[in-house]
């Protein structure tokens, strides 16, 4: 699994990319909280790179919708393959976070940039 | 039925290999890639399962086995944890809000909701014996 984060005006897209499981998740969450933590509260998850997760990956998605909330921001979800959409939706996430088919769209969920 | 083989595990370190053996053989066995997906991913949650809430820190002795009969695929978990019948978890509150919302327990209701079949067994207290059972389409079949 690789993540990259890349700045578009206010909002943070994490690119994630090969497989979330067991024993990848908690070095993404460990990268996604310490993101939020470092003020970062608008994220963009492209999830067009994974073809695999599993409850573990999940785990660690809820905890950083949480942790953005929290603070009045949000992860926001795009471009989940096949695969990685059927958990999302067998697990009820699709009706607790917001979807994209593209990141432009998740990016611009977010409304106009203030910086 | 076809025996694919057994896979001996230990530790939660062997999880990788543990995917390795189970998606080399649902190839061999021509099932479709959902079936592969959902076979890797009940195969994940059994074992991690297993290793972290029946074993805890350390692990312990647990054996894999693959069949294969026609177009259906049997997993096999074998293991000598405390008893633990993980169908009888209860099944998440999918319907919760994000603040509700437990971050665990989704494991095993993927696995319940991706197989055809998920059975358990005491082995006279022994033995756990997890039963996994996926049927997959015939090529000629599919769309």
């Amino acid at each position: 699994m690789q993540i990259q984060f890349e700045s578009r005006y206010d909002v943070s897209v994490v690119i994630i990319s090969g497989s979330v499981d067991s024993q990848t998740a908690e070095a993404l969450l460990a990268e996604l909280i310490a993101h939020v933590d470092a003020g970062h509260l608008q994220l963009v998850a492209d999830l067009g790179g994974v073809d695999y997760t599993s409850s573990a990956g999940l785990r660690a998605l809820l905890s950083t919708v949480k942790a953005t909330r929290r603070g009045g921001g949000d992860l926001r979800l795009s471009r989940p393959t096949p695969n990685v959409l059927k958990v999302l939706e067998l697990s009820g996430f699709t009706s607790i976070m917001k979807l994209y088919d593209e990141v432009d769209a998740a990016v611009a969920s977010f409304g106009p940039a203030t910086a | 039925m076809g025996d694919a083989g057994e896979f001996k595990a230990s530790s939660l370190a062997d999880l990788e290999r543990l995917v390795a053996f189970v998606e080399r053989n649902c190839e061999l066995a021509g099932a479709d890639a959902d079936s592969r997906f959902a076979l890797h991913l009940a195969a994940e949650e059994a074992f991690i399962n297993i290793m972290q809430h029946g074993y805890g820190p350390g692990g312990g002795p647990v054996t894999v086995r693959l069949q294969v009969e026609d177009r259906r695929i049997t997993l096999t978990l074998r293991d000598q944890a405390r008893p633990f019948d993980p169908t009888s978890v209860p099944a998440p509150d999918l319907g919760a809000d994000w603040q509700q919302r437990a971050v665990g327990g989704l494991g095993l209701h993927l696995v319940q909701s991706m197989m055809n079949e998920v059975r358990y067994e005491s082995d006279a207290g022994r033995e756990n014996v997890l039963t996994l059972v996926k049927d997959f389409p015939d090529a000629a079949t599919r769309p």
